[in-house]
Order: C-alpha cells, then structure tokens, then sequence
C-alpha cells in the first residue's frame, strides 16, 4: 500500500508511482462512485480527483501540511518543492513518516540528476514531467518508476543505502591494482580516441552489486560528491540489478519482472484503457504486459543517460552540470560506469551564473530595495548586460529558444535601462522571472532535447564502449568470482559479543560493515535466514531512532532494546586522528531535510557548522554503530566500539584503498 | 492552588471543535460549525480558515484511507485530531510536545467533557454555544495547567508527597473510602487534600476526571475567601451530574474489594441482619427511610438545598433513572449541623456498623415492596454490591492493609490485581489506533449517569462516584455521612499539621519518575518560569518517552548531547528519567569507558533511592 505523488498546484499530476495494492484500494474507492458500466477514467485522473481537495488546501494555509496519520495508521507525507508538491503514501507499515519524506527528497534528487536546471522553472518542470505526448509521458513515467522502486528496494536491503554512504570493497591490493588500470589504461585510451566524438571521460568507476571495487577521476575533474555517487548507483542498479531475493534470476529477468509488469498498466491508464489486473490471471498479464513493454522502443543500450551532475572546480561552482553516463555491464553484478563531459557544457555554468543573477535581482526587488545601486552587495547591472548581450550573441540563432531569449531579453532591457522603462522596481519582477525561464529554456534545447538519445554523432562510439568492456572484462576476468563473494563477505568481526557494526567515514561519504545476508541460501556472519532478517531490522530500526536523536541534537546514543544493546556515536577528529571536542549539533524541525548524503546532505552541512571553528583544520567526521548481546557487560561493549574506532580507520589513515 | 496557572500558550497553540453538520449546503458559512475555538480572541476569519481546512484535508484523507485522521502535522504546529460523526475535535500543540502526548491531553479533554456532561450531540441539542464554550475553555484550562512543562509529556495525577506524610494517614483516608463504599449506591470515591490525592479507589484516568470538579470549586473558595480556609459556613457537601463509560462503570462495579472470597464472608453476612432484625422490629417496613432508630443528628442541614438543585438540574438536562421519585420520600431535614454528629457520643465505628447493617437489609429486602422505587437494573447490581461490600467490610483489616500498600505504591496482593487492571486500562488508552478505551465516551455505547457527591471539610475533599438515586435517598446520605465525617476531620486536622516541605534546592541532578500504572509523577523539576537549565531535560524527556512509547522493546536508553547527558528506564510500571549535572563533562564523543554519561544508570539507582524510587 505505498504511492507517490507529485502534484502542480493545480492539482495536474505530474508524475506518480504506487504498488499493485495501493492501486486496486484506490480504484475500489473511485468505483464506488461511479456509475456501473463506465469505465475508470486513467489511474492518473483518478487520483487527481481523489487528492485534489488535500492539494489544494496545501496552497490555501500559509503553515502547510507536513503530514497525516489516519488511526489505521495510513502516513501521508506532504512536501512542497517550488512549485510541485510531493506527496508520499504508506498503507501497510513498511515505511514510517521520516522514511516517506526520505522517499520524497530522493525522487526530488532523482527528478534533479534528469533534468537538472530546468527543475529551476516550474514551468518548464511541468511540461517536462508531464509531456503531452501519451508515449513519451508513458517512457519518463516508467523510467522515473523504477528508478523509485530500485532505490526503495536498496534502501530496504543495502545497507550503503540505508545510512547513505558508499561502501568500498575491502581489498587494498586489487583496489590499487585496479584504480591504477582505469587510469593508465582506460580512461587514457579513451581520451585519445577519435571516436570519442568530443566527449571526456572525467570518472570511471567499478561496482560490485552496489559496492564500489575502484573509482577513478581525471585530474581535471571535479569531485563527484557522495551524492551523486549514490543516486548514479541507484541509476546503475536500476539499469542492472542485482536483487538479493532473486539469486538465481539473470538479472535481466529480475529487471523486467519489477518494472514491466508494473508498467505495463500505466501505459493501459495512460491510454485511457481500463486496466483489469485484478481479474486476470498474473501470468497472462505479464505477458501482455512485456508485450506493451516491447511496442515502446527500448533505448538504444549503448545509448548514454544525461546527468546532471554538481562541480566545484576552482571558481566554477555549478550544482547541475551535464554529463552523459555510460554503464557498461561487465558479468552479471559487476558493472563499469564512465562519466563524461560532453563538449558543450560550458554554457552551463554560463547559464547558471545569469540565472543566479536574476534570481538576487527578483529577490531584491521584492524586498523593495529598488535600483541595484542601493543594495547592500551591488549587483553590478550594466556588467550583466553587456555579458548578456555577448552571451546572446554566442548562441547559435537558429531555433523558436533563442528568438525568444533574445525578445525578451530585449523587453527587460527596455524596461530596466531606457528612460522610458520603469527602471529597478517591483514592476521589473515578471520580467525577470521570464529571463530566468527563458535561460531554463535554453538550458533545456542544449541539453535535454530528445534528439539526444538519437544524436549518434555525439557520444562514444558503440565500438569504443565494446573495447572498454573488453579491456576491464580481461583484466578482471580472474577476480570474478572472488568479487562477488567478496561483497558478501565483505569484512569479519572477531569481537565476541559484538552481533554487529556500521562505520561510517562521512568527510568522504564511506562506510563499511558485515553483510547482512538474509536470504536462506547464502550465509553472512550472521548465520542466515529468521535471525539474520531480525537482526537486520533491528538495525534498520536503530538506524532511524540514531537519526532522530541526531536531529534533535544527540550524538551519543545507547540503548538497551530487549537482548540487545545498543551504540551509537558521531564524533570529529583532525586529520591526524585527533580527536576533537565535541560542540552542540543543531536541533533540526520535525520536517527538516532527512538526515543522510543521498538527496541532502546532511553532514556536509554539519562539517561546515564544525569547521566555523576550526579554521585551517581539515575536520572528519565519524559514525559508529554497534549492536551487541545484552548480557555483554557495558564497559566491555564501550571498550569494543573504542577498539572499533580506532581499529577500522587508523592503520594507514587510509585502510580502505 | 498557587500551582495552578493559566493555559500555557507556547504550548497549546489551537483548540477547537468544529460541527460539520451545521455546514452542509454550499451557501454555509463556515462559523456556522464552529462549536468553540481557543485562543478565544482569534479574528473570525483566521478560524474560518483553519477550521475550514483542516476539516475539509481531513475528511478527504479520511475517505482515502476508510480511517478517521488522528494527528495532522503543520509545518510549525501539530494537531491531534479526532473525528466522531460529523464533529471534528483538533488540539494544536508545539512541535515540542511529544505527539503521544498531544493525543493523549485531547482524549483528556474530550473525555472530561462527555465526563461533567454527557453525550456531544446531546449537550449542543439541550445548550447553548455559548454556554457550552464556557465548559470547554473551564476543561481546556485544566488540561494545560500542569504545574511545569514535564507535565504536558506525563499526564498524571497530582499526589501528596507521600515520602512526606505519616502511612497511617494513608491508611486512614483509605478507610474512610471503604467505609463509604459500603453504602450500596457508592461506587467508588476519592479523599483530595489542597487538591491532591490522599487516596483513591478509581483508576487514574478517573480520578482526575474528579479532579477536575475539585480543583475549581478549590481555587473558587480560595480565591474568594483569600485564604487557605474555605468558609466554614459554606456548603460542604455538594454534587454534580457526571457521566461514566460502559467500561469505567465496569471497572468500578469490579473494584477489588468485590474479590474477596465469598467463602468466609457468607455466615458473616447472615448474622449482622438477623441481629437487626431482632433489635429493630420497624425496619421490616418497606418504606425504611425513616427508620426510627436513625439518630436524626446524621441529617445534614444543607441536604434539601442541594438535593433539589441537583434533582431540578438533572431532570431538565438529563434523563435519568426512575430513582429520582426515591428523594420525594426524603425524611424530614436534621436541625444539626453534621459535625454535631459526634456529641451524640456514639462512636464512629459504632455509627459505621449499624447504617452498614441497616443499609445491607434494607437492599436485602426493599425489593419486595419498593419495586417502584428500585430501577430493576439497578436493583440487582445494588444488591450484589451490598453483599460484597458487607463482606469486605467484616474481613475489614486485611482489606484496609491491602489498600493502603497500594497507596505506597507496592504491587502485592490485591494492590497487584488493581495494578494490572489499571495497567490494562491504561495499555489500551495508550494505543492510538484501536484508541477505543480512552475513548469510548465518543463510541456508541451510550454514557451511564451518574452523581459526584463532594464533601468538603476545609481544605480536605471526599468525592464519592455514586448512583444518581442516592442524591435523592437520604437514608443513604445519612450512612455515609455517618461513616466518614468524624474520620475527615480527623485527617484534615492531622493533614493540616503537616509542614508542608520547602520546594528544595534543585541539586546536582534532575530527575522525573512516572509511575504509569498509578500515572503519578515524582519530580524535582520545579517548572518555575525561568527554568532554563531543566529544558535540556525536559526536551530529552520528551524524546526519550516518545521512543519508549513507539519501541514496545527498548528498556533504558543513554542520550547525549555536548553538554547534556539523560538517562531514561522503563519497566512494565515506570519510567524513570535522570540527568547529572557535571562540573565539565569527560566526554569526546567518541566511545569511552571513562565517559561520564555512561555511569548515569549507576548515578540514578543510587540518587533516586532517597526519593523512594528503586530502580534496581
């Protein structure tokens, strides 16, 4: 019983998911007032209907709804995003209300890393959420779909996801042995190839299910935030799962049970078609559904997806850069993941800062500072015109975009330079609004057209892609096996009492623990099966209370919870491993961003706030969680975490590589 | 009392009850449903809206889920929200306050209203808005006006610091319950002193139903006379209508004392009627009211004053039972005050035994005759409690023992049973989706009628939950006037002695006990404005109960903050809260035996044991 929901304000919706039980629930509800005899109108417009009144309520209240909990215990969480809303639904007790709004921040992450800037217009967002072709809505829908149900069934399993930090393979040698051939030998042969068509490989990374064996970036490449690592494994996961539950499917076949037979009904509802699932035997309907999966062309596999990704690099700061992302898979559970810049990209940045520009100018405006002279930090407005006016210039003036860029740029000027113009006023605020669109426009004609995945002419040839799999395939071919055993057995404990840890490096978004393995065929150090599974929720559990203490404010927490004990601590040190005192950690609102590096990066921020005094430091950051038997005495259990802690990252200071 | 302070309004930012019958046609205006809205001075429109909307968002989400919504979130503010036909309660509170407990102070709320005046619809049938917005702003007022921030987070019952007072006292009051409980139309009372318990025989959810009455007609007396003496000439026995729920009336009709073996209790009960029988020859009447042998002194002046008040409001307000006809047969009205009762020179316990014996037969044997006095319902389970209460009261001294360990908090014996069904009561209030308990006044289950009988001795209250015939049958008043009024004015005197203990210096420490079964709640957090240093503890005490309250599992928990470090406990009866201060905390962050926040729990099982809290 789970859905999601995003919703323009006037209730169109631009986008949903639900399960099979949500959806039957749902229709049973909208049936029932409805004629007998008329079929239900697309799932889509049904649930327009039905959540109407709470969506527009939303914009009524100046305090808007964060949640409601029915006494069934249905949650409803409700966040606004500019201009959409986003609304998560869990009926069956499976999620919790900080999970929901996790949910909601991811897909909003997710809708990010597609269309980047353009998310920046909400009208633009809309049309591209939504596009008014019933196929093509039909293709994004899906995509977006699964990416939801992936990232759900990471975050339920994988423990890099549930505390939303990378987990590397622990075996330095090979990792080396590995990050030093995606650099001499990859990444430079690509870079030298013709066929490259003008793209550049900045990162290339190798995954392990969901486990990082080596990661490469090219010196002129930006560091590719945690962030960012975690929604493009997401994307890669998605792309190839590896779904612990279904062993022993290809993981094509377990692709296509996820997604497809969920789909398949949308495209029906999208089509207007009633969609009959509940009286039709589940295999037939897979079938027709695969069928319904065929009639849309599946994209091109060699075909990259276009991110957007954020970089910092030197003075350049753009949260949305574009690339194309590559994903290359090597055997079933290994995949090779290249990230290119595409040539192109600098307009980007070009983009990023006008729109940055108008986006104070509107502000100050609004606070009625009128004319930029009189503002505390002058935006210097001629500056921006005549780079404006150059900028226009550059592009290529060939398309409906750039006319208008170029008209309504010429408005703005006429109303904010001329003397017949109304000059820096509130006056000025739609005008800048539109430039913003307008720059959002062109954004979106340079690098989300659909012409792109068709553009055959701009990416790595089919045959350059073909000859960096070769080349991984060979070098690993031997190490195979031995990594997919690995990253189920990743690290051991010899610690005896201890039932089981997670230790998290959050300066550079690492963790690490013993699998948790619960299916009945494979063994962790857990055992398997009921006691395994248990233990994992426990963990789960205690993931989420650490998290609400930590948002309230509390970096220690120990708890004795039936036979077991509880620990978790946070804690900074320098860079020698000096460790630092401990400040009070900012008391977030019940609805705060949720705390974790996936779709906000809570710890990033916290590292800021701890560095504000400590200048010159290059402050870490530290997470350990342990769970042990409760009959473990409480000084044994503390002197294991401090073990734990300084036995993990201490060695080399860098054990991991 | 001085404790007692108006609504805090950081906390409570909303009440209100909003009617959507009223609002049915499109034209409508909103107010039309607007039963009652605090903060009171709110502009019309702002009420509009919010009443408006958040019925409006949550009779959708209703729908979508076949569930009535329970909590709804703002970004600032938290409802809980209860949803009963077409009424549509909503208690907004600050997102301090722990969720659990915003339900918890509505449920209260809503309850003590269906409480003093029975069903919802039927009291906005019979009254006026406006009337019945002074009740709820009387109930609201109440319900926010905890003495310190700790009690938002654990509602309690308000007790006397019983480290404080001598056991026997205890005991005492406790008798005097009993010995009123032997009348058959008493079901359950409480002895209140400056509007704290001394002893009580109603679950806690109830006794602070009680408290309420109490309270105010407390701070009423005080505030007009000024000082701690009510005037003496007032009206010391009143009574009010009250409600009670299928499952309170239940409860009560199954008090402890009714599980006394009957095995030895039955020759007993034989005997004290046939002795009756033979001294007093009259009292074979039917009509046994006035009995001759009563001494008229036990006849309190005051008793046609009030027993037409509350016969005159019941009957235009409420439907009662037919029992009301019994209080035309009321014998003649006592020329004596009711402390004269004493200089008739028979003892007390004298008094107690022989209108226990005459009560007891004449529920024996007033069936045959007074057919149309009795409510058939009733007469049967009058009949029951009679004998069991005869039989409680002859194997008295065990009884009594019982009663008090319970008041001191031990769980033993028949105190153990009490326990377990107060914790089972409870249990069942504290789940917020099945909720039918705490909330039953709300359900279809019709409210029994019933009477709050009051008596005040100065600043020592007995409240008594009786049948609402037995405002009307004197006979009844005479027996327990009888049985408790000597034995109130000795405690009250005795009470009254005590010196009160000077609020002591706050310590080293911060603690907060709450006995969940009992809902009292020990504390050395003064609550005084200005409290800075306790709200690092109060916050972590509200985390902390939250977790304790979701996590069915989780027995002690450790947080820590830089500065700050709490300890919490629980066990199936309590839970405890404990903060050190610390000169300089010893701590890192990082995991440390030396750490000073890891000998919290060994701090707090030594610290607390002066104040009568054990947590080994």
């Amino acid at each position: 019983m789970k859905c999601l929901l995003i919703a323009s304000e006037s209730a169109e919706v631009l986008f949903h998911w639900s399960d099979r039980e949500y959806r039957q629930n749902i229709q049973e509800k909208y049936g029932v007032s409805q004629e007998e005899g008329e079929g239900l109108p697309a799932f889509e417009d049904i649930l327009s209907t039905l959540f109407a009144p709470i969506i527009i309520s939303c914009s009524t209240l100046e305090d808007s709804y964060t949640s409601f909990t029915t006494e069934n215990n249905h949650i409803y969480v409700l966040h606004q995003f500019d201009e959409c809303l986003y609304i998560a639904v869990n009926g069956d007790g499976e999620e919790k209300e900080d999970d929901l709004r996790r949910k909601l921040y991811v897909v909003k992450k997710m809708v990010e890393v597609m269309f980047g800037m353009v998310t920046l217009s909400g009208n633009l967002l809309r049309k591209e959420l939504r596009p008014q072709d019933t196929e093509q809505r039909a293709r994004l829908w899906k995509y977006l779909q699964s990416l939801v149900e992936t990232y759900s069934l990471l975050r339920e399993n994988d423990q890099s996801f549930l505390v939303e930090a990378v987990e590397r393979l622990i075996h330095p040698q090979l990792c080396e042995l590995c990050i030093e051939f995606l650099e001499r030998r990859l990444v430079q042969q690509l870079n030298s190839s013709v066929e490259r068509a003008g793209e550049e490989v900045l990162h290339a990374f190798v995954l392990v299910h969901t486990k990082l064996l080596a990661f490469y970036s090219s010196r002129n490449a930006s560091i590719l935030t945690p962030s960012d690592l975690l929604a493009l494994i997401v994307m890669a996961q998605n792309m190839y799962p590896s779904n612990v539950d279904l062993d022993d499917m290809s993981p094509e076949v377990s692709n296509s049970c996820l997604t497809d037979f969920v789909f398949g009904l949308l495209e029906k509802a999208g089509r207007g078609e009633t969609p009959v699932f509940e009286f039709v035997d589940p295999e037939i309907q897979m079938a027709e559904d695969s069928l319904h999966t065929l009639e849309i062309n599946p994209p091109d596999p060699t075909s990259p997806r276009r991110v957007f990704l954020a970089i910092s690099h030197k003075d350049e700061m753009c949260p949305m850069m574009p690339h194309s992302m590559y994903c290359l898979s090597l055997w079933p559970g290994i995949t090779l993941v290249l990230l290119t810049k595409i040539s192109s990209s600098a307009l980007a940045i070009s983009v990023y800062k006008y729109l940055e520009d108008f986006d104070k100018l509107e502000k100050r405006l609004h606070e009625g500072h009128g004319g930029p002279a009189s503002a505390r930090s002058p935006l210097n407005m001629q500056d921006i015109r005549s780079k404006m006016d150059k900028f226009i210039k550059s592009l290529e003036p060939h398309d409906l975009q750039y006319a208008q860029l170029q008209n309504v740029w010429a408005e703005f000027k006429s109303r904010a330079f001329s003397r017949a113009g109304s000059g820096f006023n509130k006056d000025l605020i739609p005008w800048c609004k539109n430039m913003k669109t307008q720059l959002c426009g062109i954004y979106r004609q340079c690098f989300l057209t659909d012409s792109l995945s068709a553009d055959v002419t701009h990416r790595l040839s089919a045959g350059l892609q073909e000859r960096a799999q070769a080349m991984v395939r060979e070098k690993l071919v031997d190490w195979k096996d031995f990594l997919l055993v690995k990253s189920k057995r990743n690290i051991t404990m010899d610690f005896p009492g201890l039932v089981h840890f997670i230790c998290v490096d959050r300066a550079t978004g690492q963790m690490i623990a013993p699998s948790l393995n619960i299916t009945e065929r494979t063994t962790s150090e857990l055992g398997k099966g009921p006691v395994a599974n248990y233990i994992k929720n426990k963990v789960w559990a205690l993931v989420r209370t650490t998290r609400r203490y930590l948002q309230k404010g509390y970096s220690t927490v120990t708890l004795r919870d039936g036979d077991f004990y509880f620990c978790y601590f946070l804690w900074f040190e320098n860079e020698t491993g000096y460790k630092l005192q401990p400040v009070d950690i900012p008391v977030l609102a019940d609805d705060s961003p949720p705390i974790g590096m996936l779709a906000y990066d809570y710890y990033n921020r916290l590292l800021k706030y701890y560095s504000k005094n400590h200048k010159g430091e290059n402050v870490k950051c530290y997470e350990l969680l342990t769970v042990h038997l409760g009959v473990i005495p409480t000084e044994i259990i503390l002197q294991h975490c401090r073990q734990l802690a300084s036995k993990l990252w201490e060695p080399s200071r860098n054990p991991l590589l | 009392m001085a404790e007692l302070k108006p609504p805090d309004t950081r906390r409570c930012r909303y009440f209100f009850l909003y009617d959507g019958s009223k609002v049915r046609g499109e034209g409508d205006p909103t107010r039309d449903g607007i039963c009652y809205f605090y903060p009171e001075e709110t502009p019309v429109d702002k009420q509009d809206l919010l009443c408006g909307q958040l019925a409006g968002v949550g009779r959708c989400v209703s729908e979508l889920s076949s569930s009535a919504v329970r909590i709804l979130r703002l970004r600032r503010c938290k409802f809980a929200i209860r949803m009963k036909d077409d009424f549509f309660w909503a208690l907004g509170c600050s997102m301090e306050v722990p969720t659990v407990s915003v339900c918890e102070l509505l449920d209260h709320l809503i309850n003590l209203f269906c409480f003093y005046n029975g069903s919802v619809r039927q009291s906005y049938q019979l009254n006026s808005k406006e009337t019945l917005a002074a009740e709820w702003a009387r109930y609201l007022s109440h319900v926010l006006s905890g003495p310190s921030e700790l009690h938002y987070i654990l509602q309690s019952v308000r007790t006397l610091d019983l480290t404080n007072v001598d056991p026997l006292l205890l005991l005492k009051a406790a008798l005097i319950l009993q010995a009123c409980q032997r009348c058959p139309l008493v079901l359950a009372g409480c002895v209140l002193f400056r509007g704290r318990v001394v002893s009580t025989q109603m679950p806690p959810q109830l006794t602070i139903k009680v408290m309420v009455h109490e309270s105010e007609t407390y701070t009423k007396t005080q505030r007009s006379s000024g000082t701690s003496k009510p005037p003496s000439d007032g009206e010391p026995v009143s009574s009010t209508a009250v409600f009670l729920t299928p499952s309170e009336l239940q409860y009560l009709q199954s008090a402890p004392v009714d599980k006394i073996s009957s095995s030895h209790s039955a020759p007993e009960k034989e005997a004290p009627p046939k002795k009756t029988r033979l001294s007093r020859t009259l009292s074979d009447t039917p009509s046994s009211e006035s009995t001759p042998s009563r001494p008229a002194s036990c006849q309190s002046p005051q008793k046609p004053s009030f027993s037409s008040r509350t016969s005159g409001s019941e009957d235009s307000v409420f439907s009662l039972a037919p029992s009301q006809g019994s209080s035309a047969d009321s014998p003649n009205p006592s020329p004596l005050s009711p402390i004269r009762h004493f200089s008739n020179g028979e003892n007390a316990d004298q008094a107690e035994e022989r209108t226990l014996d005459e009560s007891h037969y004449h529920s024996l044997h007033s069936d045959g005759g007074g057919v149309s006095q009795m409510p058939s319902e009733g007469d049967g389970s009058a009949f029951e409690g009679s004998l069991h209460l005869n039989s409680g009261a002859t194997s008295r001294t065990t009884d009594c023992g019982n009663v008090a360990s319970r008041d001191e908090k031990t769980a033993a014996g028949e105190g153990g049973v009490c326990c377990r069904k107060a914790k089972g009561h409870k249990a069942e209030t504290r789940q917020p989706p099945s909720g039918s308990c705490s909330f039953n006044s709300l359900e279809e289950s019709p409210l029994v009628p019933m009477a709050l009988y009051v008596h005040r001795v100065n600043s020592l209250v007995l409240a008594l939950l009786v049948e609402p015939r037995f405002m009307g049958d004197s006979a009844s008043m005479e027996e327990v006037n009888h049985s408790s009024l000597a034995s109130l004015n000795g405690l009250e005197a005795h009470l009254r002695a005590i010196s009160p203990v000077a609020p002591g210096a706050a310590g080293p420490y911060l603690f907060a006990h709450y006995d969940s079964v009992q809902s009292t709640l020990t504390t050395n957090v003064s609550g005084r404005p200005g409290g800075v240093p306790e709200h690092p503890f109060v916050r972590a005490t509200s985390l902390l109960h939250s977790h304790f309250f979701d996590t069915e599992t989780l027995q002690e928990a450790i947080i820590r903050s830089a500065g700050t470090a709490v300890y919490g406990t629980r066990s199936v009866a309590q839970e405890t809260y404990f903060q050190q201060h610390w000169g300089t905390m010893r701590n890192s962050g990082i995991p440390n035996q030396q750490d000073s926040a890891f000998s919290l729990p060994s701090k707090a099982r030594h610290r607390l044991l002066k104040h009568g809290v054990n947590l080994l």
